[in-house]
């Protein structure tokens, strides 16, 4: 800004406003400032320590921790588990999540004449469970004595159904089939808002056309759907990578390390037995990269919603 | 308006009769919707069965006598009435904060104009991009060694050096106080008002925090509230910080609380208390899902977030 010789009270007039301006983001700028953008920092610095095994002394081990999680990947140790267990997990969960949420949404977007608030109503109300209460509810229906799981796949003709949370190949099942449950909600709300932005018109013209159902879903909605996939995508891939109630509650990250995720091994290994801060931090360091990397695609997508 | 399954009889036959395609799609509906509720159903039933029926007759849904006894012996059991006084004072101060600081730095970003403003508009925005798990470990120091440097500073007379480290409100919820996506949310709705409203106050002489406080918030109270709602469920619904961040029983939430009653019952295989517990900790949040759906999913389909 030119500062050429304004009036007295007009450059103090400004000087005001300005301070009046940044004393309405004084709150949020603090908070923010200490406990998000202070951290990126700081949690960096974190991650190239070591608290000595004698005495609490903090010492400054460069890339140590960084090597240590490298050398775990190529020698298939302990982060190569929980990056395996990620990426299985949002494999999954997500195109289970979104496929059931737009079929869900193409259902609910038919204008019925009755009782479509009750159909909302059952469908939307996981948006309000919290993940330890739905960790609680699946430990119930996963219980091998009196759930209500393995009792319903006698119906099917499953006489002996899984041990759930117990068995090393079922346990990670069990904790998506509990985090896609309460995801749902949230994921046909964003996808039935999606269904209905589509231009009613199309879909007359289609049917002058002689399309059937299927080949509007698949030649209208779908293209037309595709920001709204776009944006579920994203969203439901960081989702994923960041949970952690269920697991905590289902399976404390086993049985072994069979459900022992990226966010599940930081918490394990910055806060359980010998805390080891500065190794959490590096693996937080790196899970925020790839987070953020998930984030920054999704921004460039949203600035151009094409349609296909 | 016309729709995907839309068939010839819906659009020429408007009666109030239901088609063939009505009744199939009705079902469908109903079937899928139960299926989806269940295990809350499930859990609502059982934590009213009583202790000899659970055992006995595990898969009926429906109570054979219908009983209060688990809420009795999981309130006796456990201490819920404090696990939900602490959750009431940790998302009650949460909501207050982000509410009341939303709306300063909102109204700051729409109405007033000053150097470096959208630059401070992105970097809010940023914090959006910074994931908690990045955060949590730092935080969990500063807050914890919080009580030691507040004793350094102003000396071991300063009794409310006490009551801001680990298991204090204070450390519960200072993360929190500050929401980029209410700061969002209100932007977008405070700039939607009309700007005549500004210049004609601004005739008048009234200052900007009258302004603020007379024109603007009256003016949105849609919007704040359903700020309100996103910040409370959020709030409400917290795990991993209460869970590192507390280890002193009197100072859990519920969500935290539920977690170890699990453990102690699960010894015991008491569903129904357990069950009675889970009840306890989503029925805030069920109440206002009944009595707010409509403005609760109408804010996650506009902004695409859950707060």
């Amino acid at each position: 800004m030119q500062n050429s010789s304004p009036p007295k009270g007009k450059g103090m007039q400004k000087v005001m406003a300005a301070l009046e301006g940044y004393l309405y983001l004084l709150p949020t700028l603090i908070i923010l400032g200490v406990f998000v953008f202070y951290p990126i920092i700081s949690s960096f610095n974190m991650s190239l320590t070591r608290v000595a095994p004698f005495g609490n002394q903090t010492r400054y081990v460069g890339l140590e921790n960084y090597q240590r999680l490298f050398t775990e990947i190529m020698e298939g140790g302990d982060y190569w588990n929980s990056l395996k267990v990620s990426f299985l997990f949002t494999l999954g969960t997500v195109p289970t999540g979104i496929a059931l949420a737009v079929g869900l949404a193409i259902a609910l977007s038919y204008p019925l004449k009755r009782l479509s608030w009750f159909h909302r109503l059952l469908i939307f109300i996981p948006i309000v469970i919290s993940s330890a209460v739905t960790g609680v509810l699946f430990r119930f229906l996963y219980n091998p004595a009196v759930g209500y799981l393995n009792h319903w796949l006698t119906f099917v003709g499953i006489e002996e159904g899984p041990n759930w949370l117990a068995s090393k190949d079922w346990a990670l099942i069990a904790v998506s089939i509990a985090v896609v449950w309460r995801q749902l909600g949230f994921n046909v709300i964003i996808a039935l808002a999606g269904v209905q932005n589509i231009d009613g018109t199309y879909y007359e013209a289609a049917k002058v056309d002689g399309a059937n159902m299927w080949h509007r879903i698949r030649h209208i909605t779908l293209p037309l759907l595709t920001p709204t996939l776009f944006f579920l995508l994203i969203i439901n891939v960081i989702n994923s990578l960041q949970t952690f109630g269920e697991i905590n509650i289902l399976t404390d990250g086993g049985p072994g390390q069979a459900t022992t995720n990226l966010v599940y091994a930081i918490f394990v290994d910055g806060f359980i037995g010998t805390p080891l801060r500065g190794f959490a931090s590096a693996q937080a360091y790196l899970l925020a990269l790839i987070i953020v990397v998930v984030s920054i695609i999704q921004f460039r997508g949203l600035g151009r919603r094409v349609n296909y | 308006m016309s729709s995907i399954i839309d068939d010839e009889t819906q659009v020429t036959a408007p009666s109030e009769k239901m088609s063939r395609n009505d009744w199939i799609l009705q079902i469908f509906l109903i079937t899928i919707g139960l299926i989806i509720a269940l295990p809350i159903i499930i859990a609502i039933f059982t934590s009213l069965k009583s202790v000899t029926d659970i055992n006995a007759n595990p898969y009926n849904i429906l109570p054979r006598e219908w009983t209060l006894d688990n809420y009795r012996t999981a309130w006796n059991a456990t201490p819920f009435g404090r696990y939900l006084l602490n959750s009431a004072i940790q998302s009650g101060i949460i909501v207050i904060c982000q509410v009341l600081f939303s709306i300063l730095a909102a109204f700051a970003f729409s109405f007033l104009k000053f150097p470096g403003r959208d630059l401070m508009f992105y970097v809010i925005l940023g914090s959006l991009m910074v994931p908690f798990q990045l955060t949590f470990i730092p935080n969990f120091i500063l807050v914890s060694e919080l009580p030691k440097n507040c004793i350094e500073l102003f000396g071991e007379s300063a009794e409310f050096c006490n009551s801001v480290g680990a298991n204090s409100y204070f450390g519960l919820t200072v993360p929190f106080l500050a929401s980029a996506f209410g700061v969002f949310l209100l932007r977008q709705f405070f700039m939607a008002l009309p700007k005549e409203l500004y210049d004609s106050a601004q005739i008048d002489g009234a200052s900007n925090f009258r302004f603020l406080w007379q024109i603007v918030v009256p003016l949105s109270g849609g919007a704040i509230s359903a700020l309100g709602i996103f910040a409370f469920l959020g709030a409400w619904s917290q795990y991993l910080w209460p869970l590192i961040i507390t280890n002193d029983q009197s100072m859990r939430t519920v969500q935290i609380g539920i977690r170890f009653f699990l453990f102690d019952q699960e010894r015991g295989a008491d569903w129904g208390s357990l069950m009675a517990g889970a009840v306890i900790v989503m029925l805030p949040t069920l109440i206002i899902f009944l009595v707010a759906q409509r403005q609760l999913v109408k804010g996650i389909a506009m902004t695409g977030l859950k707060g």
